[in-house]
């Protein structure tokens, strides 16, 4: 219910004003560009639970090698967990094609917020809805990006690795906007 | 730092960022674990840490954070894990050096999931190679030791 009312809180005003939002706007764009980047999608996956190698030198529609399938739960309990390999430590990253690993139990994100393959409005739209996005409101989205370590991990991915265009301030930045403007998004 | 390893406790002079298969294979001369790739891409150095399967090359020794267990001390020669005693069944191991990382997972594998399906059995030993392809005779071994263990 807390979350519900937040969504009402969050998205009854400023539905008015979203036509005139150019601000608010490029704002999302800047954030879908993050959201639609392999570092995220490459998790950000549905309920087929593979996680994917996009973009990591062997093409798109790449899915994880090894076959790895995280499942329903996604952490992979059902077969091999993700922390067989990717350490749930801080680590430099500083070997090209090792497992990453980051001070947080690697994971892949709940079936709703997956982005890979998805448009610009379908992930505006699901971002923005406390049902859809892990139960955040705006507060709670911009919390969520300064403090998790999957989120840092997006912009530093360490050796070898591409990352996510911009940075952890700039997402926030990019969010505060975004949802001072209404949470605006395109057309679907 | 002291660490326990197959029940035995230990104190050992390395830094913090020593790969915990160093310090077994190394500091603690237990060779039953095998370095492979070095980067978690080919299972060979798979130990526990309760219970669990974790690639040892990956591990930090300061990072560990509970009891570790090789293939040493997984079962004993007179007391063998089902898993080790389905190998023996199965003939699986060729030149036998990825078989205690391939025993280790499986062995973990089967304490989280008791009934894998062929799918899961295989997803989860992805991730562990075998040079001499005995991928057919791991697959089997798996499926009867998970057979036993249900009717144990």
């Amino acid at each position: 219910m807390r979350f519900v009312l937040a969504a009402v809180a969050c998205l009854a005003a400023p539905i008015a004003v979203q036509a005139q939002t150019p601000d608010g706007m490029a704002a999302w764009s800047r954030i879908y560009a993050v959201a639609s980047h392999p570092r995220c999608t490459n998790c950000h996956v549905g309920s087929s639970g593979r996680p994917a190698w996009d973009d990591l030198g062997y093409g798109r529609n790449r899915l994880h090698g090894m076959n790895i399938v995280a499942d329903a739960s996604r952490i992979g309990a059902e077969s091999i967990p993700c922390r067989a390999c990717h350490i749930s430590a801080a680590g430099e990253n500083a070997v090209p094609h090792s497992a990453p690993q980051i001070d947080d139990a690697w994971r892949l994100p709940p079936v709703e917020l997956a982005w890979r393959g998805k448009s610009s409005a379908e992930v505006c739209t699901q971002l923005r809805d406390p049902e859809t996005n892990d139960g955040f409101d705006l507060v709670g989205l911009i919390d969520h990006v300064r403090t998790s370590a999957f989120v840092n991990y997006g912009f530093k991915p360490g050796a070898g690795r591409n990352s996510a265009p911009g940075s952890v301030a700039s997402l926030a930045q990019d969010l505060q906007t975004w949802g001072d403007a209404g949470m605006p998004c395109e057309e679907g | 730092m002291k660490l326990n390893v197959n029940g035995s406790p230990h104190d050992v002079d390395v830094e913090d960022d020593m790969p915990l298969l160093w310090v077994l294979r190394d500091e603690l001369g237990i060779k039953g674990v095998k370095y492979g790739c070095g980067i978690a891409q080919c299972g060979a150095c798979t130990v526990h840490v309760d219970g669990v399967a974790v690639r040892s090359c990956q591990l930090a020794a300061g990072d560990v954070d509970g009891d570790i267990t090789t293939i040493e001390g997984l079962g004993t020669p007179d007391a063998l894990h089902a898993v080790q005693a389905a190998w023996i069944e199965h003939q699986v191991a060729q030149c036998g050096y990825c078989q205690s990382g391939q025993i280790m997972q499986a062995a973990s594998l089967l304490d989280l999931n008791a009934t894998p399906t062929d799918d899961q059995i295989d997803q989860a030993m992805s991730g562990n190679l075998c040079r001499c392809g005995t991928y057919p005779r791991i697959r089997a071994a798996v499926k009867t030791a998970a057979t036993k263990l249900q009717g144990a």
